[in-house]
């Protein structure tokens, strides 16, 4: 039969948008675009997602190669298990990022086979010619992994962008030390314009990088006022589907086909808004994922979510923060310092609003502005234990919530002036697992705690109505 | 005519079995094994005897714990979240935090009239769980009932630096081949293990009345080394593994209290303990 799965195929997810669907032969395809760029010549270049220098690797007609995309696909197809295991052979801890394990681990089998390892995920990782490193200040395998990689291609060169910004303190203005920052960030993209023009021969297109960072804040602004529409209720996308959506956001921002992704999905939600259509159509309760890379391997747990009449419209994961005209950009026509700016703007738009509410964090704020305005009941994180940089306070900014939304009745100010009693319980559940490692994962036990969960948003909403 | 709830609870090294009208009139708490589908009927089984019932007395079924979906005669299935926070109220309604230790878990779980609010929970590793007990009870050759009161009498309780169960075990067979008192060294390891609980349940905002349920319940060192660490009096039910049981039992008795009121349907399965086929 046609239809039959293949023997050890996973069933595909079931998703609510046709856009999300859609990712996965896309990224398939961008996978295999890198394979048929190598022979084609082209020069390929190992680098990360959110790294600011999108458009211009794109200007130098340079193929990028995501590593950390083909480790999540490695771990979504639970193929993943092999390269972390030959990585922990090469000497790796387990305990590094399980992205970069997976990556060390393929590199290495595939420069000691002088071939791509066998069966391996949607046909392989293709070598880079060169590796663009992208430190951001707290994530440390943005900067080795590539080091440590070199170990197995030595004729690979390396440039290391460090893109910093300033850490948040309540008494410090970013305004007063954003000029020293900018400064700073351009100074390391230029050097990459210099390094790229030294690998591929070619000269820097400075009006066609500017047309692409147009399109990229474009794109931008787009994605912003796209993912809006799901406060919508029911909400037409969940962030199952945002895991997926992501792809365009992070591996194609300044490309016209990332852009008409967007044009497309603003289209398929509008229409399913109109048809008041939603993820589930009795929601429940509207969960924020508040935090976390997800488990790649598990992304039908937020499917299981939904079977328990819960959604999530909103996640802090894979998401524009704001429109570009809200991160203060000044007016420049220097295409490198817009992109300096958008990075700053990028890591800083919640400080101002944090040092209004004394012991507040960005992070806590960028939580409290999504559970308002998209009305959450709700909060869910997960750690990943290999994660180390992304998840790392997670619990202490769900006490900081905890502190705003207390299980005790509360005297607000309404608007009329009229003081009221309200309670604002938040209950929070933390997954605990990784982002590829199966291994850490137990499905059992987390959907014991998701059960678990959902009772406890269930004696909420009954106890505020006592 | 009197009317009977049942409530079992398959947690992942107990079954516990309760049966109620105004009160519990039969409870069962047997070991879980591999089969748990038969060993719920068996554990049903004997609680009926006890009191001489016809299983189709029983008006509505919930089933909780780990092994919650293996009760095939189950009405419906509560987590052993609710059911705990139900079975605690029921007996201290006061009570504000629940510390549940199991045998391979290890939750706490905050509740505001009989409601969880917010739970946390440790399934991932045996350090935390009365897993860990019975591994270094078995390595110091003593048995788990008695590691309490000899925790009591130890005053300079052995530091115990493992997290890790299986280090654990191996620090204490070193500690004492050092020659540290046996009743100091189960004073240090009950510190050890409270520490690791008072450090998840801290997640929560602890509040009182704290009650403590679940087999590391009935373990008074524990239980006293646990109220030192959170720094609160904290109350031990007098059979602290059958809080979850009563708690599903009255959730039932809830449940069709509700669709009476509301002329809904209930809906049960059928009323017999057939046997199960293991494969």
């Amino acid at each position: 039969m046609a239809e039959e799965q293949k023997k050890g195929e996973r069933k595909k997810r079931r998703t609510a948008t046709e856009a999300a669907s859609s990712i996965g032969p896309m990224v398939k395809e961008s996978i295999g675009g890198t394979i048929r760029a190598k022979q084609e010549g082209k020069k390929l270049a190992y680098s990360f997602i959110v790294c600011s220098y999108d458009e211009i690797i794109r200007a130098m007609d340079v193929v990028p190669v995501w590593t950390e995309n083909y480790a999540g696909v490695c771990g979504a197809k639970r193929d993943a298990e092999r390269f972390l295991e030959r990585a922990e052979s090469l000497g790796f801890s387990r305990s590094l990022c399980t992205y970069a394990l997976c990556g060390l681990g393929f590199d290495q089998w595939r420069e000691e086979l002088g071939e791509m390892p066998p069966d391996a995920p949607w046909g392989g990782q293709a070598r880079p010619d060169m590796m663009l490193s992208s430190g951001q200040i707290l994530c440390d395998p943005r900067n080795k992994w590539y080091q440590a990689a070199q170990q197995y291609m030595p004729d690979v060169p390396i440039y290391d962008v460090a893109l910093p910004y300033p850490l948040y303190e309540d008494d410090i203005e970013v305004a007063d030390v954003a000029d020293y920052y900018i400064k700073y960030i351009v100074e390391e993209l230029r050097g990459l314009v210099i390094f790229l023009e030294k690998q591929t021969g070619k000269k820097m297109d400075w009006d066609r990088l500017s047309e692409l960072v147009d399109l990229g804040e474009k794109t931008w602004n787009l994605i912003w006022e796209t993912y809006e529409l799901r406060r919508a209720v029911p909400t037409p996308m969940g962030t199952g589907d945002a895991m997926n959506t992501m792809v365009p956001m992070v591996f194609m921002l300044g490309t016209q086909e990332g852009y008409d992704f967007y044009v497309g999905l603003n289209k398929e939600l509008k229409e399913k808004i109109a048809r008041k259509e939603g993820v589930i159509q009795d929601e429940k309760y509207r969960l924020l994922w508040g935090g976390g890379l997800p488990s790649w391997f598990a992304l039908t747990d937020f499917n299981y979510f939904n079977s328990k009449g819960a959604v999530f419209p909103v996640e802090t994961t894979y998401r524009m923060i704001e429109p570009i005209y809200k991160l203060n950009i000044p007016e420049t026509n220097d295409p490198i310092e817009r992109l300096a700016w958008r990075w700053l703007g990028y890591w800083t738009y919640w400080y101002d609003k944090a040092k209004k509410r004394p012991g507040s964090e960005p992070d806590v704020e960028r939580l409290i502005q999504y559970i308002e305005d998209y009305k959450i009941d709700g909060v869910v994180m997960h750690e990943a234990f290999s994660c180390r940089t992304w998840h790392l306070g997670l619990i202490w900014q769900l006490n900081q919530l905890k502190k705003i939304y207390k299980p005790i009745p509360i005297l607000i100010l309404g608007k009329d002036e009229k003081k009221k009693v309200e309670k604002r319980e938040l209950p929070s559940l933390i997954l605990e697992s990784d982002i590829i490692d199966i291994s850490s994962y137990s499905e059992v036990d987390t959907r014991n705690r998701i059960d678990a969960f959902i009772e406890t948003l269930e004696s909420v909403a009954k106890n505020k109505g006592t | 005519m009197s009317e009977y709830f049942a409530g079992i609870d398959i947690g992942s090294t107990m079954t516990k079995v309760v049966i109620m009208n105004k009160g519990i009139i039969s409870s069962i708490i047997g070991p879980t094994g591999p089969e748990q589908r038969r060993l719920a009927n068996k554990v049903m089984d004997r609680a009926l005897k006890e009191v001489d019932l016809p299983f189709k007395a029983i008006t509505y079924i919930v089933a909780t714990g780990y092994g919650r979906i293996n009760v095939p005669f189950a009405d419906k299935q509560i987590t052993e979240i609710t059911c705990h926070a139900k079975g605690v109220a029921h007996f201290f309604p006061e009570t504000k935090t629940i510390i549940d230790i199991g045998g391979q878990d290890c939750k706490g779980i905050s509740i505001n009239s009989g409601r969880p609010i917010d739970f946390v929970m440790n399934d991932k590793c045996a350090a935390g769980t009365g897993r860990f007990l019975e591994i270094i009870a078995d390595a110091l050759g003593i048995n788990i009932e008695e590691m309490g009161e000899i925790g009591l009498e130890g005053n300079n309780p052995a530091k115990i630096s493992n997290i890790c169960t299986v280090f654990a075990e191996q620090e204490v067979v070193a500690r004492l081949a050092e020659g540290v008192p046996l009743k100091d060294l189960v004073a240090g390891i009950l510190e050890s293990l409270a520490n690791r609980i008072s450090r998840m349940v801290n997640r929560l905002k602890v509040a009182n009345e704290v009650v403590i349920t679940g087999g590391g319940a009935k373990n008074v060192g524990l239980v006293n080394a646990l109220s030192d660490k959170l720094g609160y009096s904290t109350t031990v039910p007098s059979e602290p593994l059958l809080t979850g049981a009563v708690g599903a039992a009255l959730l039932g008795k809830d449940i069709v209290q509700k669709a009476i009121k509301n002329g809904l349907p209930l809906e049960r399965k059928e009323r017999s303990l057939k046997e199960i086929e293991i494969l």
